[in-house]
């Protein structure tokens, strides 16, 4: 659909130009499918991550801004937090129930930066075997039970 | 089958059938109900409280108090669809408000973005807001207007936009809202939440938000299951001279024609 091809030009020129810090856009490879984009995360200095590198992975419908992006680590280094699972799936509010049309790609970055940056102890989330054993390959397919803000 | 179904297996994934099921819902819902429908008389409303003599005195009671109404499509975004409609109709049929209206709607996109909105995303919500407004500025038909505005895509980033403007306006005034916001949330998190994202159902302190961020005054009509013959009027402000009249029952918001 047009209206969500033209907002994704619109948020990659954005983050291309101007990106957060710790955040990097691979351009080159999503100007060949707007629809799906890989963004390198640096885990942020003085948290538990710092000097590690991190990758997520986004895919876009075609109700782009109206229904949330798909959005899971991928790669060899999946972070070590009690909201990541070892599949990559994250529990995080805005990437579902509380996703709002005026949210970004860029948005979500720092949602998930400020997220790995709360952490306090590199652990798993505790139902982490059943959760990868069952879930759908599509994250956006759970019904999560958001609890606990605070890491 | 019923015996099955009581059984939990912990290894099985049930979320793919409760997502299939909850789509199938939204489905049946976009396809059975416009998103604003066409003029309807209150007997007409009236087929759908069959056995029930309580709504049945109160849509008599509409009766006697309004030409008609039209019903808006129950997807949770219902209020924001309803007055959009309702006001944009009125100031197609009587712009002696439109100068007024149309400045508060131009200005209200640098008001978001000094509120720390991201300019891109705004952007885009705005013109398309901006766009329905002219094409009501510039006369079009009640015919065009109702297709304009039952075009998904554009009644939903109308619908966004307000959302929008009502975030803005709680956020400005959060001294004076975190009074209402429930579950020990902060005004920024209650926009967040039950604000800005789509099909989140609205309260009286979005209605409240809305009507002063745009001075709109709003009325509207409580059709519920106390026992009195009567609706239940609420003037947003308080006291003021309603504009737009939305009926309310429970979970939905329709509008109505004096």
């Amino acid at each position: 659909m047009a209206s969500m091809e033209k907002r994704l030009q619109k948020e990659l020129l954005a983050l291309t130009k101007d990106p957060p810090v710790g955040v990097k856009v691979n351009t080159d490879a999503i100007t060949k499918n707007l629809a799906e984009w890989t963004v390198d995360l640096e885990g942020a200095p003085g948290t538990v991550f710092e000097g590690e590198n991190f990758q997520l992975q986004f895919k876009f419908g075609s109700r782009y801004p109206f229904d949330s992006p798909q959005v899971m680590f991928i790669g060899p280094n999946i972070p070590l937090h009690p909201h990541v699972y070892s599949n990559g799936h994250i529990c995080l509010s805005i990437l579902t129930d509380d996703w709002s049309p005026a949210l970004s790609v860029q948005s979500v970055c720092l949602s998930v930066v400020s997220m790995l940056s709360s952490c306090k102890e590199k652990k798993r989330p505790p139902d982490n075997a059943l959760y990868v054993k069952t879930c759908s390959k599509n994250p956006k397919k759970t019904r999560w039970w958001y609890h606990d803000d605070s890491v | 089958m019923a015996e099955g179904a009581l059984n939990y297996d912990p290894s099985k994934n049930y979320d793919d059938q409760t997502c299939a099921q909850q789509r199938d819902i939204e489905k049946a819902i976009a396809d059975e109900q416009p998103l604003v429908s066409d003029i309807l008389s209150f007997d007409e409303l009236k087929t759908e409280y069959q056995d029930d003599e309580i709504f049945k005195l109160k849509i008599d009671d509409l009766k006697g108090r309004y030409k008609h109404m039209r019903k808006t499509r129950g997807d949770g975004n219902c209020f924001f669809r309803a007055f959009g409609f309702a006001y944009l109709e009125q100031l197609l049929n009587n712009n002696t408000d439109f100068p007024r209206f149309k400045e508060i709607a131009s200005k209200s996109k640098d008001e978001l973005v000094a509120l720390g909105f991201p300019q891109f995303t705004i952007e885009d919500f705005h013109e398309t807001f901006m766009e329905v407004i002219e094409k009501v500025e510039k006369k079009c038909t009640n015919e065009e207007f109702y297709q304009l505005y039952t075009d998904q895509g554009i009644s939903d980033y109308f619908v966004v936009y307000l959302r929008l403007i009502v975030s803005g306006h709680l956020q400005k005034e959060e001294d004076f809202f975190i009074h209402f916001v429930e579950g020990g949330r902060t005004v920024k998190e209650f926009c967040n939440q039950e604000v800005e994202p789509m099909h989140k159902e609205s309260d009286h302190i979005h209605i409240t938000a809305l009507t002063a961020a745009l001075g709109v005054n709003i009325r509207v009509e409580y059709m519920d299951r106390g026992d009195t013959p009567k609706c239940n009027q609420h003037d947003f402000p308080d006291g003021s001279r309603p504009s737009v009249y939305l009926l309310y029952r429970p979970s939905h918001y329709d509008i109505l024609y004096p």
